[in-house]
């Protein structure tokens, strides 16, 4: 029963994981920008949602404010940090450590006013439940499922379908022809971005429903990120949620074994052990880098 | 005062190593490490356990600190082989998150937690001595070989490897052997620096060797200049003054300083990237080849 609870948990995290890299990818695939910040448009998302809910907004208004805030950061930092890097050609690491310093003035920033150490948002939909013998289960349970369930349903009929999402994979593969078809890159690389961030924000809100937050919290959403992109295969957004899935279930099942405290250690072991053994991920094809 | 001053000049002598072996790795063999407290732990964690348990030589204390540093900097050696950019960026993240769970958690090598106290005091030859004099040498040494390695073949070598590795490797070098070297060395300088501090402050906890003291590091080598030989020193000045400084301010609170510390290098590190990407002493023209 354990195993079974803990895989339930896990499934949990992953779906939330999963949304959060689903983010990362569709960024990082559209744009080439390895988007070290993305984080931060989770905690952004997360930290405005607490402070709505718990200063008497209803909960949808809440929600709304922290997703527009987390989309406003996307395309802030595409407009105002990587486009002017990127016009006297930003090497990688250039563009790496600029986010970086954004990720640390806000994680100080929310420190300083929201306090250090762990908040989290109290309701009715966080009190676990016994569906069956030993098995605990908070209605969030299924709310994380149907909220990432929903929106990749969503998220592929856009990329699909949509010629604004058709656009943005084209982009992914050729932005120069993207451009001899009278398409802005420009234009599209903001709503890689404004989309991506976006996609982080749901899965804030339901962290701090669940596990909690904190000031720090942004360093592990971007790493869970990196690794399940990398882990994924670069380029394949599919990848990218699967492996979020699959790293937020081994943390789980991990903790039948091991503490707590080595549950994120998990999910570096296996980024690790991908970036030495197969760098192009699971979905991934092999590119030489 | 005077104790004062010689406290912080310790200190920079010590951030001076770490961030001139950083910017060894970083601006000379294009390995951009955001690992580097985890080495800098390991010296530290082996120089007090020699302190501890053996006699507490300063040189001793260093030279086992660098050489188990540079042992194992084959961690971080080995994703630089593999992979390069963002992917080894995000190897050496992954490194040093899990390097910090094991120093918290390893307690019969780290003290757990509540870390290791009660480091005696550094004698050298038998005579007791401040850390301040074996920092500086120490720090001086590395500057010396740093040159003296970035003039010579290895340093033309490691050069050609960061600018255009296929065809370094094309030209008959050794691409492995020079980058897990150059790896070596710096974590290796890392280790001494971590001796020295455990040496001078007499404790050492995993606080010290989380991801934020990496990112300081690097903020001090970048707002200094990657690829230049003072730029990281003067990064290091540069960042460790500012608490001093502004603790001087009235209007911020003690409690806060050492946020605002980190919200101005973290503005730096980003306003510097948009506007004057080779750091501060770098050369403009020259910005490009920090690549």
């Amino acid at each position: 029963m354990l195993l079974l609870q803990l895989l339930l948990q896990g499934l949990q995290t992953g779906a939330l994981y999963a949304l959060t890299a689903a983010g990362f990818a569709l960024i990082f695939g559209a744009t080439r920008i390895f988007h070290f910040a993305h984080g931060t448009a989770f905690t952004l998302a997360g930290y405005v949602f607490l402070f709505g809910f718990t200063g008497g907004l209803p909960w949808w208004a809440a929600a709304l404010c922290g997703i527009a805030v987390a989309t406003l950061f996307g395309i802030a930092m595409e407009r105002l940090v990587y486009r002017p890097i990127q016009r006297h050609e930003g090497s990688f690491f250039t563009v790496f450590v600029a986010a970086f310093g954004v990720a640390v003035v806000v994680q100080n920033l929310i420190g300083m006013l929201a306090g250090r150490g762990f908040a989290s948002v109290d309701t009715e939909l966080s009190r676990a439940s016994e569906v069956l013998p030993e098995v605990f289960l908070a209605p969030v349970f299924w709310i994380a499922i149907g909220v990432a369930v929903a929106l990749f349903a969503a998220l592929s009929a856009f990329l699909t379908r949509h010629p604004a999402g058709v656009a943005l994979r084209a982009l992914a593969q050729n932005p120069d022809l993207i451009r001899t078809y009278g398409l802005s890159s420009n234009r599209l690389s903001v709503l890689a971005f404004a989309l991506g961030s976006a996609l982080a924000a749901p899965a804030a809100i339901l962290t701090a429903m669940t596990s909690g937050l904190n000031e720090a919290i942004g360093h592990h959403a971007m790493l869970i990120s990196i690794a399940a992109t990398i882990v994924g295969g670069v380029g394949s957004l599919r990848g990218a949620a699967l492996a979020g899935l699959m790293l937020g279930v081994a943390e789980s099942l991990a903790l039948a074994v091991v503490d707590t405290q080595w549950a994120e250690g998990v999910s570096f072991f296996v980024l690790f052990a991908f970036i030495i053994f197969r760098p192009s991920g699971i979905f991934g094809v092999v590119q030489t880098r | 005062m005077i104790a004062y001053l010689m406290n912080l000049a310790t200190i920079v002598a010590i951030f001076g190593i770490l961030a001139a072996t950083l910017n060894f790795i970083i601006g000379f063999a294009g390995i951009f490490s955001v690992a580097h407290a985890v080495f800098f732990g390991l010296g530290a964690y082996a120089g007090a356990q020699v302190a501890l348990l053996l006699v507490p030589d300063a040189l001793l204390a260093c030279l086992v600190g660098a050489a188990i540093a540079g042992g194992l900097s084959l961690c971080l050696a080995l994703p630089a082989l593999r992979v390069r950019g963002e992917y080894f960026v995000a190897a050496s993240l992954g490194l040093q998150m899990m390097a910090a769970t094991l120093f918290a958690e390893v307690k019969p090598l780290t003290g757990g937690i509540g870390g290791l106290v009660g480091i005696p005091r550094p004698t050298l030859l038998g005579v007791q001595i401040g850390v301040l004099p074996v920092a500086v040498a120490a720090l001086a040494l590395i500057l010396f070989l740093t040159a003296r390695l970035q003039r010579g073949a290895f340093g033309r070598t490691l050069q050609s490897i960061r600018d255009a590795e296929s065809a370094a490797e094309a030209l008959g070098k050794n691409v492995a052997a020079a980058k897990t070297l150059a790896v070596a060395f710096a974590c290796a300088g890392a280790g001494i620096a971590g001796a020295l501090f455990a040496l001078h402050l007499s404790f050492v906890n995993v606080e010290s060797f989380t991801m934020d003291q990496s990112v300081l590091v690097m903020a001090m080598v970048i707002i200094g200049g990657t690829g230049t030989l003072w730029g990281p020193i003067i990064g290091a000045v540069i960042l460790l003054s500012l608490p001093a400084g502004l603790a001087f301010l009235p209007f911020i609170p003690a409690t806060e300083v050492g946020a605002v510390q980190q919200i101005i290098y973290g503005l730096a590190m980003t306003l510097l990237m948009i506007f004057r990407p080779a750091g501060l002493v770098g050369d403009l023209s020259k910005g490009r080849s920090t690549a």
